[in-house]
């Protein structure tokens, strides 16, 4: 976890289902900085695991994905 | 060569006992996530749009949950909002049912960077004309 204890910015979608999670990450990764990493709280698997990272992936940015409870994420993203 | 998909979803009736509203404005929410599947540039880009009787659907201070136990449209239009989805509804149709444009529901005070936007008919008939896909609900 290279960017853990890193973050510019915490996202909470704790509690938010599908497409909520990964629709609000973009948002906030479009307020983000080139180079600045966001942490985001989210216990929805769907998109902790696949949708956000897949997001990530795509567009080049770097994610780190962290199991940090039962069935809790905390989701690093650097944005390139 | 990037190509964006417009996508209408036009309410024109209210729930009824039915999720319609809430289903237009999720659906329109999960357009936004598809570009994970698609191919790079390409992009899906939602409007919903409340016409006719569809417009009091947008009604604030819903009890949805007081009276029956359930979120209400009001709750999935402020989490759009949230979403920065575009929300128009059918000026001519508000006034048709007496409702006040300073009724509509507001997701301010959740963070949303973006309003419910109260515009004439054409402005509305000219976003369906310029969808490549308009679904009804």
């Amino acid at each position: 976890m290279a960017m853990k204890g890193q973050e510019n910015s915490t996202l909470d979608v704790l509690g938010r289902v599908c497409p909520y999670p990964l629709v609000l990450t973009k948002k906030a990764l479009e307020k983000l900085g080139s180079g600045q990493v966001i942490k985001v709280k989210c216990d929805a698997p769907a998109s902790a695991e696949e949708s956000i990272p897949k997001f990530c992936e795509k567009q080049g940015y770097t994610c780190e994905v962290e199991k940090v409870g039962d069935g809790a994420w905390d989701i690093y993203i650097k944005k390139a | 060569m990037a190509k964006t998909t417009k996508m209408a979803f036009l309410v024109q009736r209210l729930g009824y006992k039915s999720e319609n509203p809430k289903l237009a404005l999720t659906h329109a929410i999960a357009s936004q996530t598809v570009d994970i599947y698609l191919e790079d540039g390409d992009a899906v880009v939602p409007v919903v749009a409340f016409v006719g009787e569809g417009v009091l659907n947008c009604k604030n201070n819903q009890k949805a949950m007081e009276t029956y136990g359930i979120t209400s449209t009001e709750n999935h239009l402020q989490n759009a909002l949230l979403c920065d989805l575009k929300i128009l509804v059918c000026k001519e149709d508000l006034a048709r049912f007496g409702v006040a444009e300073a009724d509509m529901p507001d997701a301010s005070a959740m963070g949303a960077d973006t309003t419910v936007q109260v515009v004439p008919w054409e402005t509305i008939h000219a976003e369906l004309k310029g969808a490549d896909h308009l679904l009804f609900f």
